[in-house]
């Protein structure tokens, strides 16, 4: 073997393998931010509690305001994180969460919710995202445990054969596909509701600045 | 050997390496996490003993807000980051040297989070008791296989070889699987019961003030 061909291997190597690490992290992340996600959700009444004892306006404002930006910007960089179970490739030659993408699509229908409704007023609301987060949540762990993590258990071998990606490809893609038109629906609905609801304060900003018309003396 | 040989070993040893560095990373910040965790917890007194000084309301709830809130994501980070101890492959692999309990001592601190979620450990002292309780009992739990066992394994001679040997992971996988299946199942139970607490208030604080202070 010449140095060049030495060269080349490592050159190729480093590509593919920082592409493989790059992906491999982002599967290995997935399990903390999904933990992170249902944690800070489901603490919303200790966050509560603890609100109430804030003798300060200002001290319980920041306090609120520093969950809730945790708590959604979480969910948020969770559902974008999600993104790889939707590319076909990577589900065919990856081992990945058979439902992994259905999870997904529970995280944007949570999402969805907490734009479309008040979740932190409205008990039902709160309700519907918690859980569209659970059944997420049940999708992404059990295959991921009983799966993924668990390949080298040879008393599991069938489990890993239904709910490995790469073991099943057929209906990993299958699944991934009904996924995918279903956040495409969900995203359409979110893009109208965002035009709906600007079209709506808008209006109302407009017509606070249009002077009132006078109407002409009658002699 | 070929150059794809060679590509390919090399890709291996670098999914490989990076993964067990990972891995290896985890564990290694864990004990600090887990001693952060009870120091903070313990150190209730006197972060309460420091509050009863402050001339300023502002100061006060400032000191207490970000107590609590440092005190609590810390927990919460500790329990994300022993997430490995619920997988398979992970406690019986060879490589990794893992403390043979630390899915339970996880299990644990999940099972202080479930207790904050339910209860009041900030005001009620038999809340507060079984925190402090469930993070001793996890801190045993990490640490005594930890410091014997994966810490040990290659000085203890004897008999103490052994039992460090057990403590251990990589040493002991059929143990090691088996108590992973019991954390696993122990957080699926707790979880469980934190989703339905959560779905039944509504999210709301539902817990009836005490009168105590803090």
């Amino acid at each position: 073997m010449k140095p060049e061909d030495v060269s080349t291997a490592i050159t190729q190597a480093l590509v593919q393998g920082g592409a493989q690490w790059l992906v491999a992290t982002i599967v290995a992340f997935l399990p903390a931010l999904w933990t992170m996600t249902l944690i800070l959700h489901l603490g919303r009444p200790y966050v509560l509690r603890t609100l109430r004892r804030i003798g300060l306006r200002l001290g319980a404002d920041v306090w609120w305001m520093s969950y809730l930006l945790m708590r959604d910007s979480v969910l948020l960089i969770t559902f974008a994180v999600s993104w790889i179970f939707f590319q076909p490739n990577l589900v065919v030659a990856s081992d990945f969460p058979i439902t992994g993408s259905l999870a997904a699509l529970c995280l944007l229908l949570a999402l969805a919710v907490k734009i479309g409704r008040r979740v932190d007023d409205d008990v039902q609301a709160y309700r519907l995202a918690t859980a569209f987060l659970v059944l997420g949540a049940t999708l992404y762990y059990i295959p991921l445990v009983f799966g993924v993590e668990a390949a080298d258990q040879s008393y599991l071998s069938g489990f890993v054969s239904v709910f490995v990606s790469s073991q099943n490809q057929g209906l990993a893609l299958g699944i991934m596909w009904v996924s995918l038109a279903g956040v495409a629906a969900v995203t359409g609905w979110l893009f109208f509701n965002a035009l709906a609801s600007a079209n709506r304060s808008m209006a109302r900003q407009m017509a606070k600045k249009e002077p009132p018309i006078q109407e002409p003396a009658v002699q | 050997m070929s150059v794809q040989d060679l590509t390919n070993a090399i890709i291996d040893g670098i999914n490989g390496g990076g993964e067990q560095f990972l891995e290896g990373t985890l564990a290694a910040i864990l004990p600090i996490m887990w001693l952060i965790i009870l120091g903070l917890h313990l150190g209730r007194p006197y972060v309460l003993d420091m509050i009863d000084r402050f001339t300023l309301r502002l100061g006060a709830d400032l000191l207490w807000l970000i107590f609590v809130g440092l005190r609590d994501l810390l927990i919460v980070s500790g329990v994300v980051m022993s997430f490995m101890f619920f997988f398979p492959d992970i406690v019986t692999s060879s490589d990794l040297q893992l403390p043979i309990t630390g899915g339970l001592a996880a299990a644990a601190l999940f099972g202080v989070l479930l207790v904050k979620l339910i209860g009041d450990p900030d005001h009620n002292p038999r809340d507060f008791r079984l925190v402090t309780g469930l993070l001793g009992a996890g801190a045993i739990l990490y640490f005594v296989p930890y410091v014997l066992g994966v810490q040990a394994n290659q000085v203890a001679a004897g008999p103490f070889a052994t039992v460090s040997n057990f403590l251990v992971t990589s040493t002991n996988p059929n143990w090691a699987a088996g108590l992973a299946y019991v954390s696993i199942a122990l957080i699926a139970i707790m979880g469980a019961g934190a989703a339905a607490y959560t779905l039944i208030t509504g999210g709301r604080a539902e817990v009836p003030e005490t009168t105590s202070t803090k």
